[in-house]
């Protein structure tokens, strides 16, 4: 499933950019992810008052 | 429970929050992926050309050797091969003069609006063939007809003389002009090209070597 690094230049984003949507999918799951932290975070405030 | 129909989604600390992750990582995205670009596109030095370590960018001295293109099966494209030593205009350039006969090249390319007809490295037109691989084209080798019609018996000294001269020389409906380039400025132009063919650049143009081989039995262009 994971390609081998082909590039020339080894570098991160390479290594994540299996193929035309790999790289954008990682970088908006990371992005998201902690979101549900701040919603958690903001729930329990709420539910505090 | 009193509170069993609050909503997160109408709290604005929750988005205000929201934004400012997603605005921050970005930046330090963005910031990170300008330092990983410039890695990658920075030249190497006569060094790395030395001890063999490939860089996307070689140096100015990549104009000493023997430039190939060869399909690579693990990266699913052609990249140039810099082999042996080859004197180029009869000499081994220092890294200084290679340096400086590479700064006038783009200096005259950009001069002479070579882009205005041609592609180089993806900018451009596409009135006129795609210089990127220019240098690796067989018509410009031995035994080609671009190099035959010149009269000349090295790739560089070829496009030298068809520089300096284009009108004299039949290409094809679209003749190039004649733009009164000088003969420093055409080895300058040439150790350009040589240069542009030696840069890694993912396999563009897509089936370089295929065309060539139609070309080689008998096609009519190997753009």
């Amino acid at each position: 499933m994971i390609e081998p690094f082909t590039d020339v230049v080894p570098s991160f984003f390479g290594m994540l950019n299996q193929g035309p949507l790999t790289l954008t999918i990682f970088l908006h799951t990371i992005i998201i992810l902690p979101m549900f932290w701040i919603y958690k975070q903001e729930k329990a405030k709420l539910q505090d008052k | 429970m009193a509170n069993e129909n609050l909503s997160v989604w109408t709290s604005i600390p929750f988005w205000r929050r929201s934004a400012a992750w997603v605005t921050g990582f970005a930046s330090i995205l963005l910031i990170w992926l300008t330092f990983d670009t410039m890695r990658q596109i920075s030249m190497g030095t006569d060094n790395d050309l030395k001890n063999g370590v490939t860089k996307r960018v070689p140096a100015p001295t990549v104009i000493n050797y023997h430039i190939d293109y060869k399909m690579s099966q693990k990266r699913g494209h052609e990249v140039p091969v810099i082999g042996k030593k080859e004197p180029f205009f009869g000499k081994e350039w220092s890294p200084k003069e290679a340096k400086e006969l590479l700064h006038l090249g783009k200096l005259t390319s950009q001069a002479k609006n070579c882009m205005n007809c041609h592609t180089l490295l993806g900018n451009g037109a596409y009135y006129a063939p795609d210089l990127t691989k220019a240098w690796l084209d067989p018509a410009w080798q031995k035994g080609g007809a671009m190099q035959a019609m010149t009269g000349k018996n090295t790739t560089e000294e070829a496009m030298a003389e068809f520089l300096q001269h284009p009108s004299k020389y039949p290409t094809h409906a679209r003749m190039m002009p004649n733009l009164g380039i000088t003969e420093k400025e055409a080895k300058g132009l040439v150790a350009f090209l040589k240069h542009m063919s030696s840069i890694d650049t993912n396999g563009f143009p897509r089936n370089f070597s295929k065309t060539v081989d139609q070309f080689k039995a008998g096609g009519t262009n190997a753009h």
